[in-house]
């Protein structure tokens, strides 16, 4: 088999392969990835490269892990896992990215596939209205300084406090959607400009919020689908995918700036500036993680906010509150975190950038309605070939600190996907086959067009043959909204 | 004087990169402002009805580039604006050892209507974050997270 990498790559399981610690200079574990064959031969150079620098950072545990949707990121590969002890371990803002807790969040409803086709259109209309999307898109919410820091503090309790939402959303969002730990006087001035004004939005790139259509022939475990409030006979549910927009990127920007210094003073030396970092118990790796806990409530707030206007959106188009149309929130889950979580070994610094969280049965973090059966994971797969609900494992606990895949990982560049596809042309395609697009940029939407992205379908085949995730349902796309 | 900048295509496949060629520190600075410019919006769709004096300093170009754009992202989220054009004026920092910038960026409040908007763009990264000197013309090397 041709791999994009001279590395040793052995097989250890179907799905999983391993990069012996004495590949790299420095390495200190092996590194993982999971992968069918194909996917292994598809995947970049840079993966190769990236994993096995993850596996060189001070305090890691086990392996440096890349699922199976991973690819060239900034330091860390997306879909990079780690764990670091806390004690002589390292946090990263390369292991976690720029959009701090860009995450997923499904929400269910009793509607079907033949109550909202006559009305899709008006639907998509009304969401493109109420969600602000694009560049520099501003939310309805106005905040002052004060009232800021509360979010950064309360996350999604603050949105439910102020009737964005239900109590009982709360308990369906990881963390409850307050990270305890957020400090803001550990964020600067930059990072509440830049953020102030965008609750409630989406931004662009591949962030979108897509009306989605559960069939009966997608559902794979009906009885946990169930649990989830997923019962197929083409209902229809809504997928949010945004983050913490510009609040948490200047909070990246700035502690990658703190820690290429922090570096020097620790004596730390590492295979790439986006790998900057220092000692998770130093002042400035407690101020990165302070601050990273606000950005990552922020982003919970955003979803939840956003939550709020999908049903008000439904409310006005089907003349019903969303209460009875079921609109409750399936769950909430991040794929661009640092979180301090307990494992065989003690306390670990969970790293997942471009990796979810997926918790097996029994973990006392799940809520009591999800605790015997194990977190729902939400993948999003590219705006035309639909998405994955799925559920976490033991296993997942066992081999991956709990994490599994996070989309589809893409395998075109930008610029290549805008020379294949014009924007207008793309949404015509997709009126077609009848999934209403609403871009504000035809041009981003160009970008993110199926083509440019691996199949989910054999994505999410690999971490559910390699059982660190088993699929539950898949969700097909008739509306979707972008930036 | 003169400025260029290309799109990469096999570079950061889920982002932006750009080169960014001038034969000047001034004229680098104004191709990589471009592209970044252009990567937000069509800066042919965009007034120059809002407007904004510039100057950083850094004890190297390198530093002085990244802070130089990173500002642009920074002012198209405070001020919801997007951009038509900049004037960049790079010079040595004799007195004080390292280089600094001045310049004016115009532009607009955004208008979705109006703007032929692109990408939001996240930050200005490190990865592959190259400027450099060749011959007689100045090189950088850009990822902007998208």
């Amino acid at each position: 088999m041709k791999l994009n990498t001279d590395m040793q790559v052995n097989r250890i399981a179907d799905e999983i392969w391993e990069i012996p610690a004495s590949e790299k200079a420095g390495m200190l574990v092996p590194a993982r990835i999971y992968a069918t064959k194909q996917i292994l031969a598809s995947m970049d150079s840079g993966v190769f490269e990236q994993v096995t620098n993850v596996a060189c950072l001070p305090g890691i545990r086990r392996y440096a892990l890349c699922m199976p949707d991973g690819h060239w990121g900034y330091g860390f590969p997306i879909g990079g896992v780690a764990a670091f002890d806390p004690h002589d371990g390292v946090i990263s803002p390369g292991g976690v990215g720029y959009d701090i807790n860009c995450g997923m969040r499904l929400i269910r409803t009793d509607l079907t596939l033949t109550d909202v086709q006559p009305r899709l259109e008006q639907l998509m209309t009304e969401l493109f209205r109420r969600v602000p999307a694009g560049v520099g898109s501003k939310g309805f919410v106005r905040l002052d300084r004060l009232k800021f820091e509360e979010v950064m503090c309360k996350g999604a309790r603050w949105c439910v406090e102020q009737g964005y939402g239900w109590h009982e959303d709360l308990s369906r969002i990881e963390e409850q959607g307050c990270i305890p730990g957020a400090d803001p006087s550990k964020v600067s001035d930059r990072a509440v400009e830049r953020g102030i004004s965008q609750l409630g939005t989406l931004g662009s790139g591949n962030h979108y919020l897509e009306v989605q259509v559960a069939s009966n022939d997608r559902i794979f475990d009906p009885q946990t689908a169930a649990a989830f409030g997923i019962t197929g006979q083409d209902q229809i549910v809504v997928m949010v995918h945004c983050g913490s927009r510009g609040f948490g990127h200047q909070v990246a920007s700035d502690y990658l700036k703190v820690f290429e210094k922090a570096m020097r003073r620790y004596g730390l030396v590492v295979k790439d500036q986006q790998l900057a970092c220092a000692p998770f118990r130093s002042p400035e790796g407690q101020d990165y993680f302070a601050g990273m806990n606000c950005a990552a409530n922020s982003a919970f707030a955003n979803r939840q906010v956003i939550t709020h206007q999908v049903r008000e959106a439904f409310g006005a188009v089907f003349g019903r509150p969303a209460e009875s149309l079921g609109m409750d929130v399936v769950y909430d889950v991040a794929h661009n975190i640092a979180k301090v979580e307990r494992y065989e070994e003690g306390e670990l610094v969970v790293h997942r950038k471009g990796a979810t969280r997926a918790f097996g049965p029994g973990r006392q973090e799940l809520p009591d309605r999800y605790r015997e059966i194990g977190q729902p994971v939400i993948c999003g797969g590219s705006m035309e070939t639909g998405s994955y609900l799925l559920v976490g494992t033991d296993q997942a606990m066992r081999e991956t600190f709990g994490s599994t895949m996070h989309g589809s990982g893409r395998t075109m560049s930008r610029a290549q996907a805008k020379k294949s596809v014009r924007g207008e042309q793309l949404k015509q395609q997709m009126a077609q086959r009848g999934i209403i697009v609403k871009a504000v940029s035809m041009s981003g939407l160009a970008e993110e067009a199926g083509f440019a992205y691996k199949n989910i379908s054999d994505v999410v085949e690999t971490v559910d043959r390699a059982g660190i995730t088993k699929k539950v349902a898949e969700l097909r796309p008739i509306g979707n909204i972008k930036g | 004087m003169t400025h260029q900048f290309t799109f990469l295509e096999d570079v950061a496949l889920a982002d932006a990169a750009f080169e960014a060629i001038g034969d000047s520190p001034s004229e680098l600075f104004l191709a990589a402002t471009r592209a970044v410019i252009e990567t937000m919006v069509n800066p042919d769709t965009v007034s120059a009805s809002w407007r904004r004096e510039m100057e950083h300093q850094a004890p190297d170009l390198a530093s002085l580039l990244f802070d130089w754009l990173s500002d642009i992202v920074y002012l198209k989220d405070v001020h919801g604006v997007v951009f038509h054009e900049a004037t960049a004026v790079v010079t040595e920092d004799r007195p004080h050892g390292g280089w600094k910038a001045r310049g004016t960026l115009t532009g607009e409040l955004i208008d979705a209507q109006r703007h032929e908007l692109r990408a939001d763009v996240k930050a200005v990264t490190k990865h592959l974050y190259d400027v450099r000197h060749d011959d007689d013309r100045w090189v950088a090397r850009v990822v902007l997270d998208i």
